[in-house]
């Protein structure tokens, strides 16, 4: 008789099993060392969960700036050192995974958030620890913390320009609004703006209906076929207002285009669509409905071409599970938020979070969007361009039209 | 909106051009589809207007270059417009091919993009080589009647040599002349639009009641209140068959999702929760029949969701008796400890995939036996991707029912399921049996990632999404019954879809929560509970 009886086999297999799953599964695992002459920064974004997809190509994005940075000296004498982290897409999980890396890892500044939900629940974690908290997504607005630099546009700089667009005569002379969103605070307080917005330009209460799903919500056929049916009441022309996030965006265009809908007789306006949104659709159906984005992949200039390359290289080196050919607004922000925090750094001549803060009036960085971003005295957000996208048939966006300049960002909503 | 101000638009082209606007000048047109915005508007609506009295040879050309600016080949270059096509430039005027380099191709803005749609599908009618792409055209055209002028489709008819296409080209025509002077066209049209019965129907009908006919003209008021009516009961009977559909296709779903599950935690009683990743290991060999297909037979590549079943059910089932044999076997008289050690084994399979494959959604080709749907009646449609999961769902449904009643390995199973001491007794081999049948339901979850793969986005977590209301329905059902499974499935999927447009998503899947809360509190066994000794 072997040695190697039942009781054995199993706690090896047991061992093992266990230790091939522990690294996995354990949700907030921080891997981080400490070495002298790094500074460290911290990266809030999920691997897993329903985020997973959009987020987590940001870890690569901070490390390809930092890489960067340090390629170029590094900031004050030290190189940077990213972090990274998985709250597993669970919004709970982002405030206890951000305090754990301002107060035992010790990051000088933080990166990440996707979902409003998540950002509200690290605000208090960096307001208490004051920290500073780099959010890199467009988002509702009528918040301004001193710990919380926002990278990207409030509604009055991104959403409403690209509505006014669609009302005008160049657009489609949109009349009336269906407002599909996710059930959280990003989708309602948007859509409330927006409401507020319209009755300022005298439309009426009757020309908008309102739907919120659950998260990760798949079964729109019912809500496509009430839009269809509002499309077709009188009233003028209907536009579909789309905040769902997450996996329900292509779940959402699918639906659209199977019955049959066209971007002509309703276009789409996906606040929260990007290109990796559309992987896995056969956009020819999809072909002219629209988003808008402080950044598109499309966006003319050299520092696009050169931000392009750079990510393309960097998923060639590193293996990351994500595609080379693809750029999204947030990676962009993400991208610009690292080489902000190093230029305050910089210029600061200090790591700490009163002083880099105290650097962020005058700041200016020439953006892969092709404008030049800055940041002033009177709070912490960035000045972005605005971009309106057009969906193509290759599962990209076309730029159907892009702003002047970059509006001044206005961190209060005055439409309610 | 735009249809409005398009035919006025249009009427102004005409008056202003008058008979001129016969002359179909290709050299100002191909310029205005270069002069940005405002001259591709110009340049449709010249088209458009001169379509009417167009050569056939003018209407081929008008397809090329509508065509060409809705796919984004017309190239505006220091040398003019050009189109650019897969075997070369070619000038946009004549047509003959030109050294095709430089240049931008202008992007169609929304305004823009139905004008140029309608103007190809107009030119496809006059000049389309097949009756069948004639009444493709037509088709489109239909719902943008008004936008062309009205004498366009009685041109369009006389040139016509399908009879059949030729009378439905009259009926198109004769609903665009809803505000023509002629009261007898304008009743005529009426009933052609009554006849089509949706909402778009009712309301363009509906708005002639505050026509000024309405009052003065009893055979027209009579008109409008009959077409009304009639659109009326038409569509109500088109939204019943809608929110039908709808349910049938949600409890496909939540059936597929938890017909494996019934077999696994119904029949053995194994708390599963690795059942959702059985479900995304079904999409990925799915995936992977596809893209073998690719590289060995390009052109069967359209029937990879008919060539998987046997593959994913063969892997996903051997899947299943591994876990059965290495991990479930253990620890069949610990039911929670199934439950940590499946969720165990949920979280590698998870992390295995994104480790192999990444956490992005597969990209599958969508065939076109599931693309799009068709317009049955009034506002009912059926789409094609939810109709196969619904008839892949019965099919399963019926093979399963099958196997578990009608076959030797389903006596067994349910042999063991009732007593398994006493089927040990009778020379039954119950070790054998769990591990047909746990391969049995994984097999069936696989099977339900192959038909779930048209609809939901796969990827790596797709597997969670179901886990809750899989369990949900089998408990529902009564655990230890397919038909109980079934008919929870048709139950929840209906019900969730009654309740949906009228107090949305959200409350939908809380209210429904709350029903079934309250039936297992007055029936806890669930809707069929098997009778006989258990345990």
């Amino acid at each position: 008789m072997s040695k190697f009886d039942r009781r054995t086999f199993l706690r090896t297999t047991g061992a093992a099993a266990a230790s091939a799953i522990l690294p996995l599964a354990a949700p907030p695992l921080i891997r981080s060392s400490r070495a002298a002459g790094t500074v460290k920064l911290g990266c809030l974004f999920s691997s897993s969960g329903t985020m997973a997809n959009l987020e987590g190509r940001m870890n690569f994005v901070a490390k390809m700036a930092a890489e960067e940075i340090n390629a170029a000296g590094g900031v004050n004498g030290s190189t940077i050192e990213v972090v990274t982290s998985d709250p597993a897409s669970d919004w709970p999980l982002y405030a206890q995974v951000g305090r754990q890396m301002l107060s035992e890892t010790k990051v000088a500044a933080l990166f990440g958030c996707w979902t409003s939900v998540s950002r509200k629940s690290v605000l208090p974690v960096v307001e208490q620890n004051n920290g500073l908290l780099f959010y890199p997504l467009h988002f509702e607005g009528d918040e301004n913390s001193k710990n919380v630099v926002y990278v990207n546009s409030p509604p009055a700089s991104s959403v409403l320009p690209a509505v006014d667009y669609l009302m005008s005569p160049d657009g489609v002379e949109a009349k009336r609004f269906f407002m599909v969103g996710s059930d959280y605070v990003w989708p309602r307080t948007i859509n409330k703006q927006l409401k507020g917005y319209w009755k300022t330009k005298g439309i009426e209460e009757s020309a908008w209906k309102e739907e919120y799903v659950p998260f990760s919500f798949s079964n729109f056929q019912t809500i496509v076929n009430q839009i269809r049916a509002f499309a077709d009441a009188p009233g003028g022309k209907l536009v579909v207002v789309l905040t769902v996030v997450g996996s329900s965006i292509p779940d959402f265009m699918r639906e659209f285009a199977n019955q049959g809908i066209s971007s002509s007789d309703v276009p789409v306006l996906g606040l929260d669509m990007v290109e990796a949104d559309l992987e896995g659709l056969d956009t020819q159906k999809l072909v002219g409905h629209l988003n808008c984005w402080a950044y598109l992949q499309q966006a003319k200039g050299e520092a696009n071409q050169k931000f392009l390359k750079s990510w393309a290289d960097y998923v060639g080196k590193t293996k990351a599970p994500f595609r080379p050919d693809v750029a999204i607004d947030p990676m962009v922000s993400t991208y610009d938020a690292v080489h902000l925090w190093a230029m305050a750094a910089k210029k600061a001549g200090s790591f700490d979070v009163p002083e880099v803060r105290q650097a962020f009036a005058g700041l200016s960085f020439d953006c892969p969007s092709g404008y030049k971003i800055g940041m002033t005295a009177e709070n912490n957000y960035v000045s972005r361009g605005v971009f309106i996208g057009s969906v193509n048939a290759s599962q990209g966006f076309d730029v159907l039209w892009q702003s002047e300049g970059t509006p001044k960002p206005v961190p209060m909503s005055q439409y309610g | 909106m735009w249809r409005r101000s398009l035919l006025a638009g249009l009427l102004g082209a005409v008056v202003a051009c008058g008979p001129a606007a016969a002359a179909f000048d290709r050299a100002a047109i191909a310029a205005q589809a270069c002069g940005g915005a405002a001259g591709m508007t110009d340049a449709a609506n010249a088209m458009a207007a001169g379509l009417v009295d167009a050569s056939a040879d003018d209407a081929k050309w008008t397809v090329a270059l509508a065509g060409a600016a809705i796919d984004r080949g017309l190239k505006c270059g220091p040398g003019g417009a050009m189109i650019v096509r897969s075997e070369g430039a070619v000038n946009a005027v004549t047509l003959s091919p030109v050294d095709g380099g430089g240049g931008t191709s202008p992007l169609l803005s929304l305004k823009n993009r139905p004008l140029f749609e309608t103007v190809r599908a107009a030119a496809t009618l006059r000049s389309g080589a097949t009756a069948d792409e004639r009444g493709a055209a037509l088709a489109a055209l239909e719902r943008r009647a008004g936008s062309l002028p009205p004498e366009f489709f009685e041109k369009a008819a006389e040139t016509e040599a399908d009879a059949g296409l030729k009378a439905r080209i009259l009926g198109v025509g004769q609903a665009a002349l809803l505000n023509s002077p002629d009261m007898p066209k304008r009743i005529a049209a009426i009933e052609h639009i009554a006849a089509t019965s949706d909402r778009r129907a009712l309301t363009r009908v509906d708005g002639l009641k505050s026509d000024p006919a309405y009052r003065t003209d009893p055979a027209f008021r009579g008109a409008v209140d009959e077409g009304v009516a009639s659109i009326g009961r038409w569509l109500a009977l088109s939204n019943a068959l809608n929110v039908f559909y709808n349910g049938l296709s949600f409890a496909s779903i939540l059936f597929m999702a938890s017909a494996g599950l019934a077999i696994i935690f119904g029949l053995m009683g194994v708390i599963n929760l690795a059942q959702g990743e059985f479900i995304m290991i079904g999409a990925y060999v799915a995936y992977a029949v596809q893209e073998t297909l690719r590289a060995v037979a390009p052109s069967l590549i359209d029937w990879y969701l008919i060539a998987a079943i046997p593959v994913v059910f063969v892997v996903t089932a051997g899947i299943g008796v591994a876990v059965e044999a290495t991990i479930v076997r253990r620890l069949y008289t610990r039911p929670l400890m199934t439950l940590l050690a499946t969720w165990a084994v949920s979280l590698l399979l998870v992390n295995l995939m994104r480790v192999a494959v990444g956490t992005q959604n597969l990209q599958f080709v969508t065939p076109w036996y599931i693309s799009g749907g068709r317009l049955l009646m009034g506002d009912f449609i059926v789409t094609w991707n939810r109709l196969f999961a619904i008839v892949f769902a019965a099919v399963t449904l019926a093979l399963t029912w099958f196997v578990l009643k009608r076959t030797p390995l389903g006596l067994n199973i349910r042999a063991v399921t009732q007593n398994r001491a006493m089927a040990g007794c009778v020379g039954i081999a119950t070790r054998r049996v769990d591990m047909m049948a746990f391969g049995l339901g994984s097999g069936l979850a696989g099977l339900a990632g192959l038909a779930l793969c048209p609809i939901y986005n796969v990827n790596p977590q797709m597997g969670s999404n179901f886990i809750v209301d899989s369990f949900m329905v089998v408990v529902l059902g009564g655990v230890g019954t397919l038909a109980g499974t079934a008919i929870a499935s048709l139950g929840v999927g209906q019900i969730n879809v009654l309740i949906e447009p009228l107090y949305g998503a959200v409350a939908a899947k809380v209210i429904v929560l709350l029903m079934i809360i309250a039936f297992l509190q007055w029936r806890p066994e669930g809707l069929y509970a098997v009778k006989g000794r258990r345990k």
